[in-house]
């Protein structure tokens, strides 16, 4: 594990400075704001509705945004922040609901689970959600794949489907959640199971689907927050865990025991260091920290209470030194990532949807 | 308990009654712990307020509550009096970026 965060330091020294985020925002475009002027400094219009996704692809070089209003997909150029690819899936008599999804490492496909609503003329009928491949030149799904009943835990549609991701020959799909699934690209076959278990639910705030820990990750690799029980009397630890996308090698970093509710979990660049907010309570009894982890040696060496929003989620700057809480509004609050004190609130002047953020160097 | 498994008829009957519980068609109010209950769905809730949080109260909720109204909107996060985005107002945000500042400019919607 040291060695690992030792590379990371070497691989990330080039994110020192304050970077650029992308945040999906209503009524239908994604905000580039500038950590160091403090302002958005651009607005990419989406053409196909509200963003309710978004994905960084493995080179860091496109954005993969998925929108609700006639769901669609948009592909953007980090480069040029421009739109370069946009379509919908609806038809007349048909719409999706776009779950889980990720783009194969050519940028040519778009694997994802989706859930068909067709409309007849006095009612709709809604399937079970299915692995669907989406070809993004022809801008449509070529293919759709019934999801076996041992799978259906992970794909229960809305907040209940485990993050894809794909291995760097794209002939591998994992699936994330109580286990591992992994699925054969082709065909979605399912090839085999890795038992771990996702970070638990219950209390939780948003939960983004897929890149919270897109920055920290290596070409090929998944980097996330676990929870693992023993088989015995069931004791819950998390931490941090690193999948490699290739040998399937799995490296666990337990860190201690699972809490109530945790939102996220959001790593510096350099890996030394991991913050939380955890919450513990409901409603008027809620009751929310920042944890700071020193992940050399996995242990707590900071606690800090933080007002509590009701629906946030927890980010982090692209060099690590400010935190960020946002969602269901239009400000991010700042933090000092060293002292968890409150610097102060920006205002972006539009609402930020839940898909989670992108921060780039 | 997966290191458990059922040796006689009655402990048979007794998991055979957990797993119909897991079935893929069950009544709101069969699952899940006793909870009070909500009608779901974005345009059916019109007590007490336009927004009722999963409890059925408002302590849950955001706070200004329309920080709120967007995510009714497009996914029924809380059950909410708001218009339907799946097939009748998809575009009702489309002239109001902020809500809580924005919001005369929400459209009125008719059924």
């Amino acid at each position: 594990m040291i060695w690992r965060l030792a590379l990371g330091i070497t691989a990330f020294a080039a994110l020192a400075t304050p970077g650029t985020l992308y945040l999906p925002a209503y009524p239908a475009s994604i905000l580039v704001f500038d950590e160091d002027k403090a302002e958005v400094v651009d607005k990419i219009p989406l053409t196909t509705g509200i963003p309710m996704g978004i994905r960084l692809s493995p080179d860091h070089k496109r954005l993969y945004i998925t929108t609700i209003d006639h769901n669609g997909i948009e592909v953007i150029d980090v480069a040029t922040r421009k739109v370069i690819n946009h379509f919908v899936l609806n038809t007349p008599n048909k719409q999706y609901r776009i779950f889980s999804g990720t783009a194969d490492p050519g940028g040519k496909f778009y694997y994802a689970v989706t859930k068909e609503i067709t409309q007849f003329p006095e009612h709709f009928e809604v399937s079970k959600p299915k692995y669907t491949l989406i070809d993004l030149e022809q801008q449509k799904i070529v293919k759709t794949v019934e999801i076996t009943k041992e799978e259906e835990a992970l794909n229960q549609g809305d907040w209940g489907v485990g993050a894809l991701e794909i291995s760097p020959d794209g002939k591998l799909l994992y699936q994330f959640g109580d286990k591992i699934t992994i699925l054969q690209a082709s065909d979605f076959k399912v090839l085999d199971h890795i038992d771990l278990a996702r970070p638990d639910t219950a209390g939780m705030e948003n939960i983004r689907y897929g890149g919270d820990l897109d920055l920290i990750n290596e070409p090929g690799e998944h980097t996330a927050m676990f929870v693992s029980s023993d088989p015995i009397v069931h004791n819950h630890l998390f931490g941090l865990a690193r999948f490699d996308l290739s040998t399937r090698r799995m490296d666990f970093n337990p860190i201690g025991p699972a809490p109530q509710g945790m939102a996220g979990l959001e790593v510096t660049p350099d890996k030394k260091t991991a913050y939380t907010v955890v919450s513990t309570g409901i409603h008027g009894t809620k009751r929310c920290e920042f944890w700071t982890f020193d992940l050399a040696s996995d242990r707590i060496t900071q606690k800090a209470e933080v007002p509590c929003r009701t629906r946030f989620t927890l980010g982090i700057s692209a060099n690590g030194k400010k935190l960020y809480i946002y969602g269901a509004g239009f400000e991010i609050e700042v933090y000092d990532a060293a002292t968890l004190k409150y610097e102060k609130t920006w205002d972006l002047g539009t609402d930020i949807t839940y898909a989670g953020i992108a921060v780039l160097p | 308990m997966k290191h458990m498994r059922a040796l006689n008829k009655k402990a048979a009957r007794i998991d055979n009654y957990v797993a119909s519980r897991n079935e893929d068609v069950v009544a709101m109010q069969d699952h899940g712990p006793q909870r009070p209950h909500v009608p779901m769905g974005c345009a059916l809730m019109f007590s007490p307020g336009w927004e009722v949080d999963a409890a059925g109260g408002t302590a849950g909720l955001c706070q200004p509550v329309e920080r709120d109204i967007y995510d009714c909107f497009v996914s029924c996060y809380w059950p909410a009096q708001v218009p339907d985005h799946l097939n009748n107002a998809t575009d009702w945000t489309a002239k109001c970026a902020t809500a809580t500042k924005d919001w005369r400019n929400l459209d009125i919607i008719f059924p």
